[in-house]
């Protein structure tokens, strides 16, 4: 096996073992979350149910009850929401969880950031389980429109990778973007459209919509399933290329620094 | 390409940090910094170092504290990168082994053993065959499950050798790896490895200021001062060269 310096080969095809390779930092990432026990998967299931209960307790006084099944309309964007702010947080943190194995074998920078999606994405699958069994108790109009649901979910994740390739890089530089990123999260969570019929945020901020990429992909997601329809398909090629274009911004800024990263962390 | 023999090549290589002492890397402080501009200093660890270690070869690296040793390891991996000129190249796999880095606390031994065989390459199969033998050479039947923040010193220590040796990484990087780890019994044990790797063309990068396992077995030596390569020889010669013109008595020569 020939390796080159320190990692910095960059590739995206998987060689010999890499895929396994990644896997297995990913189980580690997501046992360390939980607790590595069996009781700790019931909680990260349990979490989002209690913050669902709670805002609904909440919304479904002080607003619209206009909105259909609003119980599962506040479900369907939490659950993405949650995703994205857990991946992005955990991402941040990533290089730094791992300096471990950074300092003492090559570990190739893009296989610790793909683990800690992917230890991300557990917890939002079993989560997404439960959501499909909560919808079940709702008359839905099911329709095979639900089938282009992985098509915004693959969108959150490419936008969860990039935007946690970015933080990842001015981590090394400013050990307090975390806290930054907490009250940027904090804000960020109203201008989506989770408690809110769309309208009315974006018709009052009509460029919110296209700021935020959450904002089109959560009201795509609902669409295939509370709506029987499919996404409207502008809104996914916008998402997609804002999400591919932090990815671009992402890579470039991890290349040029990751190197510091042993150094500063 | 490196030659097939060489194992590590570095040409003019040097390293300069830049370190704030008070403050750390945070967005508030840098706006401090900004304002008062204070507060910045530039440490050169290591100065120009140019040498090609070959392949099966057990190099020492000896020097006083702070002289630049462990900064060099970091160079050769390829954690560091070195200031602008500097070349760096590897050939091989390598681990580095050194106390309390390389495992997380809050997993199994068989966890991180896992963790860290297959970042060095093994596929799951071979280190489903291999795991046995690891825990085996590492003396840690009973511990197998236990978290690794729960081992003592050397028993860490016992668990890094093991998966350096059985995960077949050609480089050891190792820094300061055996002062007064691991008990006689397993020092035998590493001595036989020591003396393999000759043959199985592994490379041993060995640092220390004990001097006593790189007596026994380096073929060449490099003596470092303040971040300069000062002389690379055999052991017999960097000794005299050290004794003729260095007076620094952190360098101990004990056991």
């Amino acid at each position: 096996m020939t390796g080159r310096l320190g990692g910095r080969t960059f590739s995206f095809l998987p060689e010999n073992n890499q895929l396994e390779r990644i896997w297995i930092i990913a189980k580690t990432d997501y046992k360390l979350k939980y607790y590595d026990t069996f009781l700790g998967m019931i909680w990260a299931m349990v979490m989002p149910l209690v913050r669902l209960l709670i805002y609904w307790l909440v919304f479904s006084n002080i607003f619209n009850k206009k909105i259909d099944n609003y119980g599962l309309y506040i479900y369907s964007g939490l659950l993405l929401w949650m995703f994205f702010q857990q991946g992005t947080k955990k991402g941040i943190a990533a290089l730094r969880s791992k300096r471990y194995l950074m300092m003492n074998v090559k570990v190739r920078r893009l296989e610790i950031f793909s683990s800690s999606l992917i230890a991300s994405f557990l917890v939002f699958l079993s989560n997404f389980i439960v959501y499909l069994v909560f919808c079940l108790f709702f008359d839905l109009p099911w329709s095979l429109n639900i089938l282009y649901m992985p098509i915004m979910i693959l969108n959150v994740c490419i936008l969860i990778f990039g935007v946690m390739l970015i933080l990842a890089t001015l981590h090394i530089f400013m050990r307090d973007i975390s806290q930054i990123w907490d009250m940027i999260l904090l804000a960020w969570f109203w201008v989506n459209p989770i408690f809110f019929a769309k309208a009315i945020i974006f018709e009052t901020f009509p460029f919110l919509m296209w700021v935020n990429p959450l904002a089109g992909i959560i009201i795509n997601f609902r669409a295939t399933i509370m709506e029987g329809k499919p996404p409207q398909w502008d809104i996914v090629a916008y998402d997609y290329a804002y999400a591919l274009l932090l990815l671009s911004i992402g890579l470039l800024l991890i290349n040029k620094f990751y190197h510091k990263a042993a150094e500063k962390l | 390409m490196p030659d097939n023999d060489i194992a590590i090549k570095l040409e003019n290589v040097s390293k300069t940090f830049h370190i704030r002492d008070k403050t750390s890397n945070s967005l508030v402080s840098s706006f401090g910094n900004m304002i008062s501009g204070r507060d910045k200093r530039t440490i050169e660890a290591v100065k120009n170092v140019s040498l090609e270690i070959k392949k099966g070869e057990f190099f020492g690296i000896v020097g006083a504290n702070g002289s630049g040793k462990s900064t060099l390891l970091h160079l050769m991996s390829g954690v560091y990168k070195p200031d602008k000129g500097g070349q760096t190249s590897m050939n091989g796999s390598f681990i580095g082994l050194s106390l309390g880095l390389g495992f997380n606390n809050e997993l199994t031994a068989r966890e991180n053993v896992y963790v860290n065989a297959s970042v060095l390459g093994l596929p799951v199969k071979r280190i489903n065959k291999k795991f046995n033998k690891i825990i085996e050479f590492a003396e840690l039947q009973d511990f197998v499950n236990t978290k690794v923040k729960y081992f003592s010193r050397g028993m860490r220590a016992r668990l890094a050798f093991a998966i350096a040796v059985h995960a077949e990484a050609d480089i050891f990087l190792m820094d300061e790896f055996f002062g007064g780890v691991g008990d006689e019994r397993f020092k035998g044990k590493s001595d036989k490895v020591f003396e393999e790797s000759i043959v199985k063309g592994r490379t041993i990068i060995h640092v220390s200021h004990n001097l006593s396992t790189i007596k026994k077995y380096a073929q060449r030596v490099m003596l470092m001062h303040k971040g300069e390569c000062l002389k690379i020889g055999t052991v017999e010669e960097v000794f005299l060269y050290y004794q003729k013109t260095l007076k620094i008595n952190s360098l101990s020569v004990d056991r």
